[in-house]
């Protein structure tokens, strides 16, 4: 299992080799951070940075967002508050589909609900 | 079963055949005016916006509940259309009734399909559907009037206005039969390769009183009902959707669901004058259904408003149809109707 240091770090060299732009200290200014922090998370040194800098991170890099803060052991706050509203609804529906695989779970159909006339 | 997509209504069978997909589609348009002339087909303004009426069931009434079903906004008096696309070229027979009047036949709405006559459209080879069939070739234009005046075709027909709306149902063909279609084509392509392309076909893109509305027939239009040629055992009859698709009065559409309505169309003369096209359609070697009795004796709108003493139909000036574009059936599905407003 690759950690979220070495995921960001393999992206970023990655896209260094076709751009200089993507150095450490550059991606860091960019990001709003100091570049000695995201060199320690980079290097699994730090505890995970906020979701509001994974998601910066995550646009910076071009990676997905949700892949991302998954690595860094976060659940997007936005699905939080999806299953807090309704989540009764919500668990029953993750606990169903969290075992099919990825190609099964192809997307939720609303049918139009015929009644009588 | 029956999906609501970017407003379209999408009938799927896949029990019968992955291919079976059916698109039906409410357009908005331009109201031809009630004048005597037979009137080409006018343009699509844009699908009416489509809504699950479980999605406003706090505001609306108890009976749209229990059809379940959809609902869409029209303006006293707008008129409307009926796309019919079926992307693989599968054949359906699709039934439309309006306040559970047929539109083709005038009869009540009855189950499964019938002949003798006809009481139902076959897609692909029927495009659109634009009002009642009065005559061979001659259709009124389906117009919205609020339930309860007297206006609609129900109200004309049954004397009462129990229900209103549109509804729509729609038959697949057997799996068995559109085997054989597609093995024939399967020939046809092959003795076709090597043939020259045949030249694109241009498509016609397409177009408060109380709260609850219905259609009635307004101005009169060139509109052929085709004869389904399909055999009756090729019709899958053990497999069916319908669904009640209501009108609300667009003026109470923001009140139900917190979201404008669409604006009120051009009238029929400000897009004549402006030089934009209307549609004629012409279908090679197909015969066309026989006009309804019961229809043609029902009154326009506009005769029933005169009678009455009201104008329903403000507007009603002449119009002069200039730009007519011929449409041809194409090979390949669905002509769209497109007006440029």
């Amino acid at each position: 299992m690759t950690t979220l240091g070495d995921y960001l770090r393999e992206r970023r060299e990655a896209l260094r080799e076709g751009d200089r732009g993507y150095s450490l200290r550059q991606v860091a200014q960019r990001v709003g951070i100091e570049p000695s922090f995201l060199s320690k998370v980079e290097r699994n040194e730090s505890p995970p940075p906020s979701e509001d800098t994974l998601r910066r991170l995550s646009a910076e890099l071009s990676l997905d967002t949700d892949t991302v803060l998954a690595m860094a052991g976060k659940v997007s706050s936005d699905l939080q508050e999806v299953i807090r509203r309704r989540p009764t609804l919500f668990a029953a529906l993750i606990r169903e589909l969290k075992d099919l695989p990825d190609h099964a779970v192809l997307r939720l159909v609303r049918e139009v609900r015929d009644g009588e006339w | 079963m029956i999906e609501l997509r970017n407003d379209s209504l999408v009938f799927a069978f896949p029990q019968v055949h992955a291919d079976a997909r059916l698109e039906v589609e409410l357009q908005r348009t331009l109201r031809i005016p009630d004048d005597g002339k037979n009137h080409p087909l006018p343009p699509g303004l844009g699908r009416f916006p489509l809504r699950h009426v479980d999605d406003h069931a706090a505001h609306l009434p108890a009976e749209w509940i229990r059809h379940g079903g959809v609902m869409l906004p029209m303006y006293q008096a707008e008129a409307l259309w009926i796309n019919f696309r079926s992307p693989a070229g599968y054949p359906f027979a699709v039934k439309v009734a309006t306040g559970k009047i047929n539109a083709v036949t005038g009869e009540g709405w009855r189950d499964g399909l019938n002949r003798g006559p006809q009481d139902y459209v076959a897609v692909p080879g029927q495009p659109w559907l634009d009002g009642y069939v009065v005559e061979k070739g001659l259709i009124r234009q389906f117009v919205a009037m609020p339930l309860g005046a007297g206006y609609t075709a129900e109200e004309q027909v049954t004397g009462a206005a129990e229900h209103g709306g549109l509804q729509i149902m729609a038959f697949p063909l057997r799996r068995e039969a559109w085997e054989r279609i597609l093995a024939e084509r399967e020939k046809m392509r092959k003795k076709m390769e090597g043939m020259a392309a045949p030249a694109p076909m241009m498509a016609r893109a397409p177009a408060a009183g109380g709260m609850a509305m219905g259609l009635g027939a307004g101005g009169r239009m060139r509109q052929s009902i085709y004869t389904d040629t399909t055999a009756m055992e090729d019709w899958d009859l053990r497999v069916s959707s319908r669904c009640f698709v209501h009108i609300a009065n667009s003026m109470v559409w923001r009140s139900i669901t917190g979201t404008e309505p669409p604006t009120v169309p051009p009238t029929s003369a400000e897009y004549s004058r402006a030089g934009l096209p209307w549609f004629d359609y012409y279908a090679e070697g197909r015969t066309a259904v026989e006009g309804s009795g019961i229809l043609a004796g029902i009154k326009s709108v506009f005769t029933f408003g005169k009678e009455k003493g009201d104008v329903p139909l403000p507007e009603n000036e002449p119009v002069e149809a200039v730009n007519v574009v011929a449409l041809h059936e194409k090979h390949t599905p669905a002509s769209v109707r497109e007006g440029a407003f």
